[in-house]
Order: structure tokens, then C-alpha cells, then sequence
């Protein structure tokens, strides 16, 4: 009966093993502390870390872009927080965002986080609520970055130098 | 005491080499990056595979694994499920120890690819036991491990001293393309093979079976065989 017991142990435990290693292969962790966050992540006790994204929201408010981002990268590590991943495509946006000219590196990046967030948002709408912003949803925000990148005749317009940062 | 020795081999058979295995299949495709530091997963490629492929038939023709007895239909399910997953953290395991000595990408790969490819197809039709089948993958696998993490990590390593530059210049045009990756992986990488050839010697070409099955069967003979007299009694 032992051995039976431990055939069956063994085929339990082999087969977990076996998934745990498919799991690190298609996740692909960086680091021991990314296997840790995928793992809360697929347990589904992934939480951001409030304090973090708070410090990195001070430094949003007071045009840090890149600090702000920095941030916000350490309080969601997972990348899968909608309402960090809207900030950070924000602050590629309000970063890259000129006068003359948009920083079409940033604006590429902003648009990966903004569709990160959207992708992460419940039914894929997001809306943030904040007086800082101009743009509240993550849809609008898309929209802007997108625009930023393509290329067009509008792009010779002098009186582009007019228009405000949102 | 056989009471332990069974328990022990149970152990041995079912937790211990399918561990052993899939750590193989864990490790083989892991590296660590050269400059940051951080974990590198490369998925078996597809040539790993049909190496594995090539070494499982190998495996078989020298009856190293005696597969009329590890699945059979006679035998019991767990043991069949059991004897399955171990066969298949074995194809894995394999692959990635060909994944965990094969060079990443380049010429070196393919070159190191069709050396193996080679070495595993003239094996097919040449007269080996099970015995010598393992001393020639220790071999095989030990070549491959001491070329790739030693002299070509050695050549190609960043703080390279003239040898580096000799083979720069001899190999001046040809595109060797050489990942710089940690030491670490090296150690890694012979942690894996170690465990998979432990695995090797680990596998019984026989698999045993769980004496409690055997006692289960033999009790159902005897139940069977009493029904039949007492049937046959009533009858006269």
C-alpha cells in the first residue's frame, strides 16, 4: 500500500514539476524576484505597491517624468496594474510631448503602456479619475499617442506650435 | 529490511529520477546574462528535439528501456501513467541536454548540430549495450560541454587575451555569432548533465512494479480460482 501510495505521490508531484517548469519557460522571470511576482500574480494575490505608486504620482505632479516612471516600475514589477501602466504611458507622453515636435521614441513606448493597461483594464475600458489630467480615459490617451507617431502633412502646420500639452 | 529496500527503490523510481529529469529540462535551457545578470530561458529548439528523438530510438535499440515492460497493457494504469511521465521527462530531459552544450545561434550551432545529428545516426546502426551506449553519451556530452563553456566561452569572453585575437583574425568574414553570457551558466550547465546522466544510470531497463500490485493480483487469482471450486463443487 506505501509503494502504491508513493506511485501515486510520484506522478502528483511530476506532474506539478513538470507544469511549474512550462509556467518558467513561457514567462520567462528575469530574476528570482520576477519568479516571485509571476507567482503571486498567478495565484492571484498580486497587489501594487500603494506607497510606491503614491511617491511616484508626487513626482508625476511635479513634471519627474522619468523619476515618476522609475517608480512606478518598482511598485508594479508584474507590469499588469492598469492604473500604473496609464500613469507610466502618461508620463511618456507628457515627457515626449513638444511644441515643435514629438518624441517619437517616447510616444512608442507610452503607447505599449497605454495598451498594456488597457488590455489589464476589466472590459478593456479605463477611466482615472485625477484633476491633473486632461485625458481621463485610457482610449483617448491611446488616441493621442497614436497620432503623435504617424506622419502627416498636418505635421507642417505652423500653427501646430499653438496647441497645448493635455 | 526489504520492506525499506522496497520503499527506497519506490522512491528512487518514482520521485528521485523523474526530479532528476525534469531539473535536466529545467536547467538545460537556462542561462545568465553576461552583463546584467538576469536569467536567460531558451526554449528547446527544434534540432534538440529531434536529437532526442534520435537518442530515445537508441535508447530503445540497445534495450536500455525495455518498452514492451514499461508500458504494457497487462500492467496496472498508475504504473502505466507513471512509466509514461518518466519516459517523457527523459525525451525532455534530453533535449535540453543537447539545448544546454549546443551554442546558441550561428555557424557554431549548426556546426555543433549536425555533429551530433551525425554522432546519433551512425550510432543507430552500430552494435552497442546499454552499457557502452552510456559511456559513449558521457563522452559525447563531456566533448560538447568542454568545447562550448570552455574554449569557445574562453575565446569569446570579453576580457579574451591573444588567443581571442588570433581566432578573431583567423575567422576574420565568417559571422560567429557568440552570446556573452555569465560563468554561472557554465556551472549550470554541468549541473544539468551531471543530473541527467545520473538519471541514465538511474533507469532500470525493467521497470519494477509495486509489490503491492503484485500481491493485489496474485489475491485476485486466488479469489478467482476458489470461486471457480466452489462453483465447480455445487455443480457436482
Amino acid at each position: 500500500m506505501q509503494q502504491k501510495l508513493i506511485q501515486i505521490a510520484g506522478i502528483v508531484w511530476t506532474v506539478l514539476y513538470a507544469s511549474i517548469i512550462v509556467w518558467i519557460y513561457a514567462t520567462e522571470p528575469r530574476s528570482f524576484n520576477e519568479v516571485t511576482t509571476n507567482s503571486r500574480v498567478a495565484a492571484g494575490i498580486y497587489e501594487v505597491n500603494e506607497e510606491k505608486f503614491n511617491n511616484g504620482l508626487e513626482l508625476f505632479h511635479r513634471d519627474q517624468f522619468r523619476a515618476a516612471r522609475d517608480v512606478w516600475a518598482s511598485a508594479d514589477p508584474a507590469q499588469k496594474d492598469p492604473r500604473t501602466q496609464f500613469y507610466i504611458a502618461y508620463a511618456f507622453y507628457r515627457e515626449g510631448w513638444g511644441r515643435v515636435y514629438y518624441d517619437d521614441a517616447l510616444f512608442k513606448q507610452g503607447l505599449e503602456a497605454v495598451n498594456r493597461a488597457i488590455s489589464f483594464a476589466p472590459n478593456g475600458i479605463l477611466t482615472i479619475d485625477d484633476a491633473n489630467l486632461q485625458m481621463h480615459s485610457a482610449a483617448e490617451l491611446k488616441t493621442e499617442l497614436e497620432q503623435g507617431i504617424e506622419r502627416s502633412w498636418k505635421d507642417l502646420n505652423p500653427l501646430k506650435v499653438f496647441r497645448e500639452r493635455k | 529490511m526489504n520492506l525499506h529496500a522496497d520503499r527506497n527503490r519506490a522512491l528512487l523510481n518514482f520521485i528521485v529520477l523523474p526530479t532528476l529529469l525534469l531539473s535536466v529540462a529545467l536547467l538545460g535551457g537556462l542561462r545568465i546574462d553576461g552583463q546584467s545578470r538576469q536569467f536567460v530561458f531558451i526554449a528547446p529548439p527544434l534540432v534538440t528535439l529531434l536529437l532526442s528523438i534520435l537518442l530515445m530510438s537508441l535508447f530503445l535499440r540497445v534495450g536500455a528501456i525495455d518498452m514492451r515492460h514499461w508500458l504494457n497493457i497487462e500492467q496496472p494504469m498508475l504504473s502505466n501513467v507513471s512509466h509514461l511521465l518518466t519516459l517523457i521527462a527523459l525525451f525532455f530531459a534530453s533535449a535540453q541536454a543537447f539545448n544546454s552544450v549546443l551554442p546558441e545561434n550561428g555557424l557554431l550551432h549548426w556546426m555543433f548540430s549536425f555533429f551530433f545529428l551525425w554522432t546519433l545516426w551512425t550510432n543507430q546502426f552500430s552494435i552497442f549495450d546499454s552499457r557502452r551506449l552510456l559511456r559513449s553519451l558521457v563522452v559525447l556530452f563531456a566533448t560538447a560541454f568542454v568545447l562550448k563553456h570552455l574554449v569557445i566561452a574562453g575565446l569569446y569572453a570579453p576580457e579574451g587575451g591573444w588567443l581571442r585575437k588570433l581566432t578573431a583574425t583567423l575567422l576574420q568574414g565568417i559571422a560567429i555569432d557568440v552570446p556573452a553570457f555569465a560563468p554561472a551558466t557554465g556551472y549550470i550547465s554541468f549541473f544539468a548533465l551531471v543530473s541527467y546522466v545520473g538519471g541514465l544510470l538511474l533507469i532500470p531497463p525493467v521497470p519494477e512494479q509495486p509489490k503491492v500490485t503484485e500481491i493485489a493480483i496474485e489475491d485476485h487469482a486466488l479469489t478467482e480460482t476458489s470461486d471457480r471450486l466452489s462453483e465447480s463443487r455445487k455443480v457436482n
